[in-house]
């Protein structure tokens, strides 16, 4: 393709047709099992890795609540934004996940996914909305100590990852329609159905840690 | 299962011990014949010496094992057909594992046992009131706690030189530290703005200078003499020229002479400095603006 | 389940390529910087140059063509998945051929890791000339060759850039080139992360150069803050080039793990698994699980130093004892992500040339884990004169003893496959040797630092400095040089000269350890590292090392040499097998064709048995067709 380059500058956003072929013949038995534990593998690696990036950010939250340094920790006047608010978004991501999974896991490629999945995907939309909301909202400014500090760069860790698995549900989703390579690949939609869950579980620590621990 | 030499290994096995034992024993004798830093100006120092030189007496034979193997093993286990010629096929000896495994076991946790019992010494000496063995103590001991002869020293570091005071004669500040002979120190690092390390060489104390923290060492220097600070954390631009080669331990009457002239000097810019604490927050650096 | 007949296959007619890449990374940069201006925050442009170095990234990846799938997968086009195990002609047509393929984004194993050693041979040449003007500074005890300043800088650019090369110089070209010929599969288990281990290396390596154009970092590879925060913008570079070694340390670990896990050829069990792989395993466990810790940290730095907030600030309610923390947690395994793959190497050469089995191979597996298992619980040993927790010293001191244990198990293991052997000493045998003789005195003298009544006084001294050159130069830059001696030959289809070879390996064993030696004696005699200016007692020694420093300079320069002669004047052209050896790498033809096996290999016995009466093959090439995986 280097060939091409000063033409399709002006192509660039352009799908074109490069070969036909038969791309979405299922791959044989073989393969398609040897794939799904790789997808799955794969996904309880990255699990894992992001396991210790979370777990990082909440031994930060409590040595740095331990040291209270120059009693800056959380200064008067600094408080959780409101609980109704965290609570909603909680309550929208965790609605997300499980819906996702029980419709990838349960009832993929039958008309229930059909109507169920892009309900997740309008939960995570919202989700990601109200979260990014509640970024700029904060109450409090980021200089306004420790506290401040981790809840912004936990909460604003968090969000960037639903932000990405909202993108990837919507890929998923699209994908998963008649045509769609995914058709041939129901363990990639079941597989990934476990980031959600994870990122809710989560969520649901970063809140008990960020709203409930004083 | 139990320890069999089979014929074929023995004359290298008995060759290798024979080699081993007699440039170990050379090499251990002359490893204990080595003066080991940081010296014996210090009983810290003294026992950081000689931990040292058992260290080194202990590594030594380990040390002449492997290399010894490895050039034996280049000079006797080397083909010399000119086509290639499988070796015996040994998949492992399990007595032999398990043994290298069980020394250095046992030389490890011996190691680490010396290595607490140095530590742990500290505290035990303190609540005697004999001198503490070595440095490292906790930071939990509370004003009670502190000996009566021991002098407290706070070291303020900040970029690029420390200074010194003294609580107990009034917070006076200088730029030297002269400390008294036999007298435990009871030293507490802070910084004022970045990490630095206040080594103090002769003496055997290494101690982090950390902005808002209250770092506390324990030292008793034995031997009078001059001794070099540096520092031993990367502080930015003149970090190695952060170094100061007059400090003194001295006898306690040059000491009570040094601290009042000091103390004198000092009366003039005392009231430009902040009072003394155990550590001062520096301004939150914020940049731009 | 529905399955289409014939569907057009759609993707983006992105033009990609390297030019590209570098054509959307500079309108990148300058965007980000805008958006970094226009939130304007604070007039220091950290936010600006942070976001510009990040857009600046995405612009060269997309370049590449990283955006194309996943976006086609997105739009709902039919995106060709990368062709399937069994599918062997449409693995060969996916592959681009010809030189261009090193210049763009591919997804064959092969090409990544020649991609990756020819990028980090080149990192090298720039790591070393830093080396080369640090010890040329320290031939005088004052700053009057090279002032603070740019003294401060050399450490900097020096420290991190050796950092990131030992980061991927086994695990990147070695890794990717042999894991799955080593396993017998046909390609990675996910090719597209495989190529963006590879593709954030090189942006990583330019923005941390570019920091010289903000007069760099005073902070050394530790970055510990305050001062990282108190530093100008040349610490965004350092902050934004780690980030995209951690994506690089956590992408290559899921790929390897699930590689090694799911991929392996039927009759690849575990215990038949070359000890490279295996090295290569437990790093990639290291990699992915310590990567995200240093995330962590340097989003936090970046926070501190764009939207002022403060992780790190004593008096704002923060504390660098969090970074120190943070970064060690992270950085001691990291240092087991250099040595391990190391470990792998010399374990999996040693057997092959001393024509012996592995002697002991369950023991050293049990070695490697037992290393890997140990480094989560021994950071703390960096921070024994800290002041941060005392009543933990003695816990992090027998942890850290501990570790000797395991480590010892690799020499066990390696002594005694040469036991009784016929050794064919080759170049790289030559250097597996060095490296027992170096790593020895690495390992031994880590002891020293271990131990904490020593440890404050040998504690950031050059004493550790050259430790960790020992562990590093002595031990994974010893075991890399064996790697290519051995292995280059399969990746490149030409030997390297032998010649050159041993005069390579003679002038740089002996310069290392008169480089390095001396410079134990320096930390004890009360030289600090990363000083510029030193006791003037100690110049006739500094001396002596840089002279050492410039011959081990030559010998890398004679390696490269070597290179250059073996590749395009005197080229000996290698065989299938050159060292007769049983490891399944060298049983496919070289160059190694694009669908590595043609049929996948039935494994029927282990690589290391020599002199086993009646051994059988290693495997049965003429196996099944069909999927890989199993074991």
């Amino acid at each position: 393709m280097p060939g091409r380059w000063p033409i399709s500058a002006a192509l660039w956003v352009r799908p074109v047709a490069v070969r036909t072929g038969t791309p979405g013949v299922a791959p044989a038995a073989a393969d398609a099992a040897l794939e799904t534990r790789v997808l799955a593998t794969g996904m309880w690696l990255w699990l894992a890795a992001d396991t210790f990036f979370f777990a990082a950010w909440w031994f930060s939250f409590f040595y740095l609540k331990a040291f209270n340094n120059n009693q800056a920790w959380r200064p008067a006047g600094v408080d959780h934004p409101a609980l109704a608010f965290g609570l909603l978004v909680l309550a929208l991501v965790i609605l997300m996940a499980i819906t996702f999974w029980l419709a990838s896991r349960l009832l993929y490629g039958s008309f229930l996914f059909s109507l169920l999945a892009p309900v997740s995907l309008v939960l995570a939309i919202a989700a990601c909305i109200f979260q990014g909301y509640g970024m700029w909202h904060l109450g409090f400014g980021m200089t306004q100590g420790g506290y401040a500090s981790v809840f912004a760069g936990l909460t604003g860790a968090w969000l960037i990852q639903l932000v990405g698995a909202t993108g990837w549900l919507a890929t998923v989703l699209i994908q998963a329609r008649e045509g769609g390579d995914t058709v041939v690949r129901a363990h990639s939609a079941a597989t990934f159905a476990w980031f959600p869950l994870y990122l809710a579980a989560i969520g649901v620590i970063n809140f008990v840690v960020l709203y409930l621990v004083r | 299962m139990g320890l069999r030499i089979e014929p074929a290994d023995r004359p290298h096995a008995i060759r290798l011990l024979i080699i081993w034992v007699i440039l170990s024993v050379i090499g251990v004798i002359a490893a204990l014949q080595i003066p080991y830093p940081p010296g014996n100006q210090s009983i810290q120092g003294d026992d950081q010496a000689k931990t040292l030189q058992l260290l080194t007496a202990l590594a030594t034979p380990v040390f002449i094992g492997v290399v010894m193997m490895v050039i034996y093993s280049a000079i006797f286990f080397r083909r010399n057909t000119p086509e290639l010629v499988d070796g015996p096929p040994m998949l492992g000896h399990t007595p032999v594992q398990v043994a290298w495994i069980g020394i250095s076991a046992i030389l490890v946790l011996f190691l680490a046992f010396v290595g607490i019992t140095t530590l742990a010494s500290d505290g035990v000496a303190r609540t005697v009131g004999v001198p503490g063995r070595a440095i490292g103590g906790s930071t939990t001991g509370g004003a009670a706690q502190n000996q009566a002869s021991e002098l407290e020293v706070q070291v303020i570091a900040q970029q690029w030189y420390f200074t010194y005071r003294f609580p107990s004669y009034g917070g006076v500040e200088t730029t030297h530290l002269e400390v008294p002979v036999d007298r435990p120190l009871d030293i507490h690092v802070t910084s004022l703005d970045i990490i630095h390390s206040w080594w103090a060489y002769e003496l055997g104390v290494k101690a982090d200078a950390n902005p808002g923290v209250d770092n506390e060492f324990h030292v008793t220097p034995q031997k009078t003499g001059s001794f070099t600070v540096r520092c031993a954390e990367l502080c930015g631009l003149w970090h190695g020229q952060m170094s100061d080669t007059e400090g003194k331990v001295v006898s306690q009457s040059d000491f009570d002479t040094w601290i009042a002239q000091q103390q004198k000097d000092y009366a003039v810019i005392a009231s430009a400095v902040p009072s003394y604490a155990p550590s001062y927050f520096p301004a939150p650096l914020t940049k731009g603006s | 389940m529905v399955v289409p007949s014939a569907v057009t296959e759609r993707h983006l007619a992105l033009p990609t390529g390297l030019i590209t890449a570098i054509l959307l990374a500079i309108p990148g940069y300058f965007f980000g910087v805008w958006l970094g201006t226009l939130f304007g925050l604070f007039d220091d442009q950290n936010t600006g140059v942070i976001l510009g170095y990040g857009f600046a990234v995405i612009g060269f990846l997309i370049g590449l063509g990283f955006l194309n799938y996943p976006l086609g997968r997105l739009m709902g086009w039919n995106m060709q998945p990368v062709p399937v195990y069994s599918d062997v002609d449409a693995v060969a047509a996916a592959a681009r051929q010809g030189w261009t393929r090193y210049f763009s984004l591919s997804l064959d194993h092969k090409v990544i890791g020649l991609q990756y050693l020819v990028t980090i041979l080149i990192m090298l040449l720039f790591g070393g000339i830093g080396a080369m003007l640090i010890r040329t500074s320290l031939l005088v005890p004052d700053a009057s060759i090279t002032p603070p300043g740019q003294y401060i800088m050399l450490i900097g650019l020096h420290a991190v850039m050796m950092i990131f090369i030992t980061s991927a110089v086994i695990l990147g070209p070695f890794g990717n080139y042999l894991v799955p010929l080593m396993i017998g599969a046909r390609r990675m288990a996910f090719p597209r992360l495989e190529a963006l281990s590879f593709w954030v290396v090189p942006p990583a390596a330019v923005i941390l150069a570019a920091a010289i154009f903000w007069g760099g970092f005073p902070t050394g590879w530790t970055g510990y803050p305050p001062l990282s925060e108190q530093a100008g913008q040349g610490m965004d570079s350092y902050i934004v080039g780690f980030v995209l070694i951690a994506i690089a340390l956590v992408t290559s670990g899921i790929n390897m793990l699930a590689t090694i896990i799911t991929m392996r050829a039927p009759g690849m069990t575990w215990t038949r698994l070359p000890m490279f792989v295996w090295g290569i395993f437990t790093t990639a466990i290291l990699g992915l699980l310590a990567a995200p810790v240093l995330a962590t940290a340097l989003i936090q730095l970046a926070l501190d130093r764009t939207v002022q907030t403060s992780f790190f600030l004593a008096s704002n309610g923060g504390s660098n004892y969090l970074w120190e923390n943070l970064f060690w947690f992270f950085g001691h395994p990291e240092v087991y992500i250099f040595i391990l793959p190391a470990f792998g190497i010399i374990m999996d050469i040693v057997p092959h040339f001393a024509r012996k089995p592995l002697w002991g191979y369950r023991t050293g597996v049990v070695g490697l884990f037992g290393v890997t298992l140990l480094s989560w619980f021994v950071w703390q040993h960096h921070l024994f004169v800290s002041g941060i927790a005392p009543v933990l010293r003695p816990f992090y001191m027998l942890s850290t003893e501990l570790i000797s244990i395991p480590t010892g198990i690799i020499f066990l293991v390696t002594l005694g496959t040469l036991w009784r052997a016929r050794v064919w000493y080759t170049v790289p045998m030559l250097f597996c040797m060095g490296f027992l003789f170096n790593f020895l005195i690495g390992g031994i003298s880590g002891v020293y630092l271990s131990d904490v009544p020593t440890d404050v006084t040998l504690h950031g001294s050059y004493f550790s400095m050259a430790h960790f050159h020992y562990t590093i130069v002595g031990g994974e830059i010893f075991a890399m040089m064996a790697a290519c001696y051995y292995w280059l030959p399969k990746m490149t289809g030409k030997m390297l000269s032998p010649t050159i070879g041993r005069v390579h390996f003679w002038v740089m064993f002996i310069a290392f350890n008169s480089t390095f030696f001396p410079l134990f004696i320096a930390g004890i005699l009360d030289m600090p590292r990363r000083v510029s200016v030193y006791n003037p007692a100690l110049q006739g020694l500094n001396q002596w090392v840089t002279y050492s420093a410039y011959a081990l300079f030559g010998s890398m320069l004679l390696f490269a040499a070597n290179l250059i002669y073996s590749w395009f004047f005197v080229t000996r052209p290698a065989l299938a097998n050159p060292w007769q050896v049983r490891g399944l790498e060298w049983q496919v033809p070289t160059p190694v064709p694009v669908n590595n096996f043609d049929r996948v290999p039935l494994i029927v016995a282990g690589p290391y048995d020599y002199g086993i009466p009646n051994a059988r093959p290693v495997a049965d090439f003429g196996g099944l067709v069909g999927a890989t995986g199993g074991g």
